[in-house]
């Protein structure tokens, strides 16, 4: 038998290193983990690195050093400990890789791009083409477009992939034109096939949750419910960073469409419900008494999700204004005693964002 | 208080650039002295840098005893219990007796290794934590020296990148003091006081980034 000691060297991560972010076609599953990691965390050091991924210390030393050279690590200020020479924090490199982010909308698409740690470098919102529109988002291609051009022209050879945030919702699906679906379900291929990116589609909802995760309010979160308020109310169940989403896509009517149907009936537009980061006006107890029906409906879904399973975190996420969640998160926890609510953090367009974080989960995390 | 073996040639030693083997810089301007100033009082520091040290070749003209293969094991034995084993060696495999392409001199490193990973000289026979050190390359005027290392320079440029390859396949710490220090105009290959003091102020932060529990 052939001493394999003393084989030629097989390094599994420095062999790649030269060609680039996106020549690395599998990415070891200890190497995911650190970044999964760093994700979650900034500013860690080595060790903690190592105790949080129980990989030993020459592993992380090979990781970390692979990925530094790639760009995707980058080396904090020192930090002084208690004696000897200070640590070294390593966080994600913001420039190291960039990501697209797509929802389609029956009324809006947005389109976001952002950098390895979420931040937005480019958002825009787009109408709906209407029915005499002879192509199928004449528009879209050309946006996105633009938000790769917002990449910096150092960075080129850094963008993970598009995002695409799917409705599947058959009640949102038709208050749009006919065929609607159809037609977004096409889209994919198109921009893949116009851009030469590679696409990556998730259900709108899941998306959002996903996003919240990522780069959200539920970064530190392992177990919650995910709500999510457009024109209807959606909920998803997050288990151990697990989304988890009911063969029947089921949404409450207590949406955006139900407040806006309850001003009309009293005279009052609901326009700007459906514009992106506009502080509503006061509309007085129509508001209110939406906001505690929706609440209602929250508390419901809570209570006999926790008849089976340990979430008592719930986040609720919208492109409403942030006030607007607030105000529901702050009712309901007085409402649920020991229930820990809070309002999402991704804005303009959480399902935008939850789209963008598609192509970083797949290419660099753990979860699938 | 942990333990760390320096095991090295002659820029271990602390030879004087220009110098002989018996012109060594002070115990406190060479890099494990500066090493031993930044880890203290934490770390117990022992210097095992011999002149013309290879990696694994018994040397023809100076003698088996330059084969740092054969010293390791008995020097691994003497100083154990070892938490940390630091090796940077590679310059003495470039003289053209031994006619070793860079990738070769890796392959001696990476024996090194197996051996200490055989013998497992740490805490209650664990392995050490290992740190390969790749020295830095060779300047191109090397003097007198031109004939005994006759076509060395070019792959002195390519010992960083052979050695992390090894030290990644191996899965042990690496760290490339050509990033921090270069070789001293004297004779083109031995390190000036600065240098060892810049390289034992980086190796002992690359000690510290290992993490160790307290």
């Amino acid at each position: 038998m052939p001493d394999m000691r003393f084989a030629p060297p097989n390094p599994i991560r420095i062999a790649d290193r030269a060609s680039g972010m996106n020549a690395v076609s599998v990415r070891s599953y200890n190497e995911r983990l650190v970044l999964s990691l760093l994700l979650q965390n900034k500013g860690l050091s080595r060790m903690e690195i190592g105790n949080r991924t129980g990989l030993s210390a020459q592993t992380v030393s090979v990781i970390v050093r692979s990925l530094e050279q790639e760009g995707l690590v980058i080396k904090g200020e020192a930090v002084k400990g208690r004696m000897g020479p200070p640590t070294i924090p390593l966080s994600l490199n913001p420039e190291g890789a960039y990501s697209v982010g797509i929802s389609l909308g029956h009324r809006h698409t947005d389109v976001v791009m952002i950098d390895f740690v979420g931040q937005v470098k480019f958002y825009t919102s787009l109408p709906l083409p209407d029915d005499s529109d002879p192509t199928n988002h004449s528009k879209l291609v050309a946006t996105v477009q633009k938000a790769l051009a917002a990449l910096p022209t150092k960075q080129e050879g850094r963008m993970a992939g598009i995002g695409i945030a799917m409705p599947e919702d058959e009640e949102e699906l038709a208050l749009g034109p006919t065929g609607m679906g159809e037609r977004f379900e096409a889209i994919g291929k198109e921009i893949e096939e116009a851009l030469g990116i590679e696409v990556y589609v998730q259900n709108d909802i899941t998306a959002a949750a996903a996003g919240e995760s990522m780069f959200g309010a539920a970064k530190s979160l392992d177990d919650y419910l995910f709500f999510y308020i457009g024109a209807r109310l959606h909920h998803r169940l997050v288990l151990n960073h697990q989304i988890f989403q009911s063969r029947a896509q089921v949404s409450k009517p207590v949406g955006l469409i139900d407040l806006e149907k309850r001003l009309k009936s009293v005279g009052m537009s609901g326009d700007v419900l459906w514009e992106r980061g506009t502080a509503w006006p006061d509309f007085g107890k129509d508001t209110t008494r939406w906001l505690q029906d929706c609440v209602a409906e929250l508390k419901a879904s809570l209570e006999s999700a926790s008849q089976f399973l340990p979430v008592s975190t719930v986040i609720v996420s919208s492109y409403a204004p942030r006030e607007v969640c607030e105000e529901i998160t702050d009712t309901l926890k007085s409402a649920c005693q020991g229930v820990d609510a809070r309002p999402g953090e991704l804005q303009p367009s959480p399902k935008a964002l939850g789209a963008a974080s598609l192509p970083f989960s797949s290419k660099f995390t753990v979860e699938t | 208080m942990k333990t760390v073996l320096c095991f090295g040639d002659s820029n271990t030693h602390g030879q004087v650039p220009g110098g002989t083997p018996l012109d060594r810089f002070g115990p406190d301007v060479r890099w494990p002295g500066v090493l031993r100033k930044e880890l203290t009082p934490d770390w117990f520091i022992i210097e095992e840098g011999l002149s013309g040290r290879t990696t694994v070749h018994k040397d023809p003209i100076e003698g088996d005893i330059k084969s740092g293969r054969l010293y390791l094991r008995p020097c691994l034995m003497s100083h154990a219990p070892l938490d940390l084993v630091i090796l940077m060696l590679g310059t003495n495999d470039l003289k053209a007796r031994f006619n070793q392409p860079a990738s070769e001199v890796a392959m001696g490193i990476g024996c090194l290794i197996h051996d200490i990973r055989e013998l497992n000289p740490g805490p209650k026979g664990h392995c050490p934590e290992i740190l390969v050190v790749a020295p830095p390359p060779m300047l191109d005027d090397i003097g007198e020296w031109e004939g005994i290392f006759s076509g060395a320079q070019p792959k002195s440029h390519q010992l960083a990148h052979e050695f992390e390859v090894i030290a990644d396949s191996l899965e042990v710490h690496f760290f490339d003091a050509g990033t921090v220090i270069t070789s001293d105009s004297a004779d083109g290959f031995h390190l000036c006081e600065d240098a060892h003091a810049a390289l034992g102020k980086a190796i002992a932060q690359e000690v510290i980034n290992i993490g160790w529990a307290d």
